[in-house]
């Protein structure tokens, strides 16, 4: 009886620590990430933005509104870039990588207040396919951080914890995703409890250049709008399509 | 390491927060470090291995300074975001062996950055905090003073420019035997005022006038401004905003006094980028003209049926290659390609091209700093292999800088290939009433002694030939020791001098012959391979020569240029 009941109470306290990861916690962390980011923002925005004089230049078709909106979304455009292009399997990598952490996020939300949403097996399958190629993704790009003389000469002590970071964390969205406490407790508190650091570091990281990201690529697809070269047209360096799949790269140095 | 900085450290600090725009910010600390820059870069592709040439890696030098100074994280933790502040003036010398000699601010990595981080843009501004101290390449140092100071990076004196423009609209007059055809100074209410690069005037006065038989056949109401006629601007190269603004304003103002109706800015990269699109901005100024680069006007000359063009008069095979400046930064990449269809037979595009293209190596003022032409011209096996791949004979640039840069790599590299600008291509097809006959076929050089001193024997063979067929006597040497006893001996009228010879090089010789009472009356045209040794000429404490050209030089050019030192018109009459 007595051993029954011990079972029950620490059962119990698990599952507070549990709710309390899921629930007040990421509310705190997420409070405060938003806290820094409005900080951040302001910070960032008490820099002068230049004034533009000059009349447009270049393509007539275009504009300063274009050209920034194709700025934003040029990621997902791997052709436009010679260095997506050329590397097409890295480029996938990315994807992966930053849809698998995006998930991750969304999980975190999900599952304390939605669980129905991934309550099916073929759901919490995809998650999980998900979170292991971004893990590998993660892992690869850490060995290549540690490898490749080229990154190595760029890479931070952050650059290095960050990608550390998310690389564990994928691995406990990985274990979490089935939402089974009986099963999973262990996983889900780790999960929680690193989302919550990760919402608390993320301002005073690398991982923040998402805030940063809008802004770099408004300002220079305004500028390169402006003056007629963004949008840049489908196969900007109008290589014949051959030529232009003949030259993918490996990822040397990369 | 001790925490005491120098002066000029402190300052560089104290300016870099001024410095620093809401763009750069977003520059400097959107990076990830995820490398995918690092091969679209032309230094890192010719320098395999060296890290020290990654468009990231170079960026992080200021990025350093900046996370040590500006950045939250990297003022509270800077090892953590290895943040690093300056405190010697070898720290310096370092920032600016990287921002001046390992980057041309060619862009091509700002392009290809998913985050959007403009390395080039601050690449630029870090090389304005090291000029506001004094650190920067001397040829950077000495380009920026003549613009300062005289109004044109190239230093030349109103007197020269003016006697150039005067000599080339006698050329043309004398060619198409037409007294009409002029090169208007200080026309007021023009239609079109032309500036252009000093280098026409100093090296290639034969641009200048194409643009003018161009302006000519086409009844263009046009002219030149005799002062404010640069439209080339070393602002954009050193990174001071300071010169950018006054060179960009001398600019405008110049069209302004005369009122023209709109700025028609010569063929150049940078100056078209600095007079167009950068220079209202650094000069804080708004103009009431339009500005357009020459290109567009040609075309629009011929679309307009303004002038007629014979594309056969350009048989041979030829590439073009995009500036940076234009291409990136300006957008102007179909208009030269329009162009070209039009007034060559077979026009070849080098891969990759327009916005992707890779830079020719003499951007951001690299021609301007021999300290670092080893390492430009070894970045420069990636252009010279596009080049190759063309199997073009010629290759066209909108650009100066392109032009001295290209014609240095084609040598380096042995390519068998001319530059040429899209003004020669299009002059050279007008279709004009009845042509008078060329020079060459006059014997024009009859009684003049020319002394040629080079070590190339290929050399020597050509320009002898071509200048006896003009009826030219022709002296050889080839040594500096023995132009020098030729000298003496011969009393030639003329001296064409290598700079690079063995004994004394051409520079030693030139100052000898112009210190010697009996020889500096002999006129001294200098022919060279090396552009950056230009300053071993101009840098001595006498006379400038009467003449300069750069390798390879064209049979005909090189007749203009003797006939111009001579003082010999285009019929072979004494002026
Ligand atoms: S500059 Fe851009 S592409 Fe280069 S390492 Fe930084 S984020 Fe990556
Ligand atoms: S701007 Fe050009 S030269 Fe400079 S790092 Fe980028 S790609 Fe290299």
């Amino acid at each position: 009886m007595e051993t029954i009941h011990a079972i029950s109470t620490n059962v119990e306290t698990t599952s507070a620590l549990l709710s309390f990861a899921e629930d007040k916690l990421q509310l705190i962390a997420l409070s405060f990430m938003a806290l820094v980011y409005f900080f951040k923002v302001r910070w960032i925005l008490s820099f002068k933005a230049g004034k533009e004089r000059q009349a447009p230049t270049g393509n007539r078709d275009t504009n300063a509104k274009r050209g920034a909106v194709y700025s934003l979304f040029n990621i997902f455009m791997p052709w436009s870039m010679p260095s997506t292009r050329q590397h097409p399997f890295f480029y996938l990598q990315f994807g992966i990588f930053h849809v698998a952490v995006a998930t991750s996020i969304t999980m975190s939300i999900v599952l304390p207040y939605l669980p129905q949403l991934i309550s099916s097996p073929l759901i919490i399958m995809a998650l999980q396919t998900l979170f292991a190629l971004g893990f590998l993704v993660g892992v690869g790009r850490l060995i290549r951080r540690i490898v490749s003389p080229y990154i190595r000469a760029i890479s931070t002590p952050d650059d290095y914890f960050s990608l550390a970071l998310l690389v564990v964390w994928l691995a406990f969205a990985f274990k979490a995703a089935p939402n089974n406490s009986d099963i999973t407790e262990f996983w889900l508190l780790g999960y929680f409890f690193l989302t919550a650091f990760f919402l608390f570091y993320v301002p005073f990281s690398k991982i923040s250049h998402y805030i940063f990201y809008p802004f770099t690529r408004w300002y220079l697809g305004k500028t390169l709008g402006h003056r007629g070269v963004y949008p840049l047209p489908f196969n900007p360096g109008n290589e014949p399509l051959g030529r232009m799949f003949t030259r993918i790269k490996s990822v040397e140095g990369k | 390491m001790s925490n005491k900085r120098s002066y000029k450290c402190e300052k560089v600090i104290e300016r870099l927060h001024k410095k620093v725009s809401r763009q750069i910010l977003g520059s400097l600390e959107a990076c990830v470090h995820c490398g995918m820059c690092t091969d679209q870069c032309h230094y890192v592709l010719a320098n395999p291995g060296d890290v020290s040439y990654m468009p990231s890696y170079k960026a992080d030098k200021l990025r350093k300074l900046f996370k040590a100074h500006i950045d939250w994280t990297g003022k509270k933790f800077p090892w953590w975001v290895s943040a690093r502040s300056l405190y010697t003036d070898d720290e310096l010398e370092e920032l600016k062996d990287t921002v001046f000699g390992k980057c041309t601010n060619c862009r091509r990595c700002s392009i290809n950055c998913p985050m959007g981080v403009d390395m080039a843009t601050f690449n630029r501004m870090a090389r304005g905090l090291l000029v506001s101290v004094g650190v920067m390449p001397q040829g950077v140092a000495v380009v920026a003073k003549d613009q300062w100071e005289i109004g044109n990076q190239m230093g030349v004196l109103k007197e020269d420019f003016l006697d150039t423009l005067q000599w080339m609209q006698e050329e043309l007059q004398s060619e198409y035997d037409d007294p009409s055809i002029k090169i208007p100074i200080d026309k007021m209410d023009c239609d079109v005022v032309y500036s252009i690069n000093p280098r026409e005037a100093k090296y290639d006065p034969r641009t200048i006038a194409d643009a003018a038989k161009i302006f000519h056949f086409a009844g263009e109401n046009w002219t030149m401004a005799s002062e404010g006629w640069d439209m080339t601007n070393f602002g954009l190269f050193n990174g001071d905003d300071e010169l950018g603004g006054a060179v960009a304003r001398r600019c405008y103002e110049a069209t302004e006094n005369l009122r023209g109706k709109k700025l028609v800015i010569s063929e150049c990269g940078h100056g078209y980028r600095s007079t167009r699109c950068e220079g209202q901005n650094w000069g804080q100024k708004d103009v009431n003209f339009k500005m357009e680069s020459s290109v567009i006007s040609m075309l629009r000359y011929i679309k307009e049926g303004k002038i007629k063009v014979d594309k056969t008069k350009n048989p041979e095979p030829v590439t073009f290659h995009d500036s940076c400046n234009n291409a990136r930064s300006c957008g102007l990449t179909e208009e030269p390609r329009e162009l070209l269809n039009m007034v060559c037979m077979d026009f070849r595009e080098m891969y990759p091209n327009r916005a992707e293209n890779f830079c020719c190596t003499g951007g951001g003022g690299a021609m301007s700093m021999s300290e670092y032409t080893p390492r430009r011209l070894k970045s420069a096996i990636i252009k010279a292999n596009q080049l190759k791949e063309t199997g073009a004979k010629t290759v066209v640039t909108s650009c100066h800088n392109c032009v001295d840069g290209l014609s240095d790599l084609i040598r380096h590299y042995k390519l068998d290939m001319k530059v040429t600008q899209l003004v020669n291509l299009v002059a050279n097809a007008l279709v004009v009433p009845e042509k008078r006959k060329a020079a060459a076929e006059v014997a024009t050089l009859v009684g003049y002694k020319i002394l040629l001193a080079d070590d190339e024997a290929d050399t020597l063979a050509f320009f002898s030939t071509v200048l006896e067929d003009n009826g030219a006597t022709v002296i050889l040497a080839r040594d500096g020791d023995e132009a020098l006893a030729l000298a003496r001996k011969e009393k030639p009228n003329l001296i064409t001098l290598d700079l690079s010879m063995p004994g004394k090089d051409g520079g030693e010789v030139f100052e000898i012959l112009r210190k010697d009472p009996e020889l500096s009356a002999i006129k001294v045209c200098i022919i060279t391979g090396k552009p950056e040794l230009r300053r071993l000429i101009y840098d001595r404490p006498v006379t400038p020569p009467e003449g300069y050209l750069n390798k390879p030089v064209a049979n005909e050019e090189l007749i203009l240029n003797m006939h111009k030192i001579l003082g010999v018109a285009h019929d072979g009459k004494k002026k």
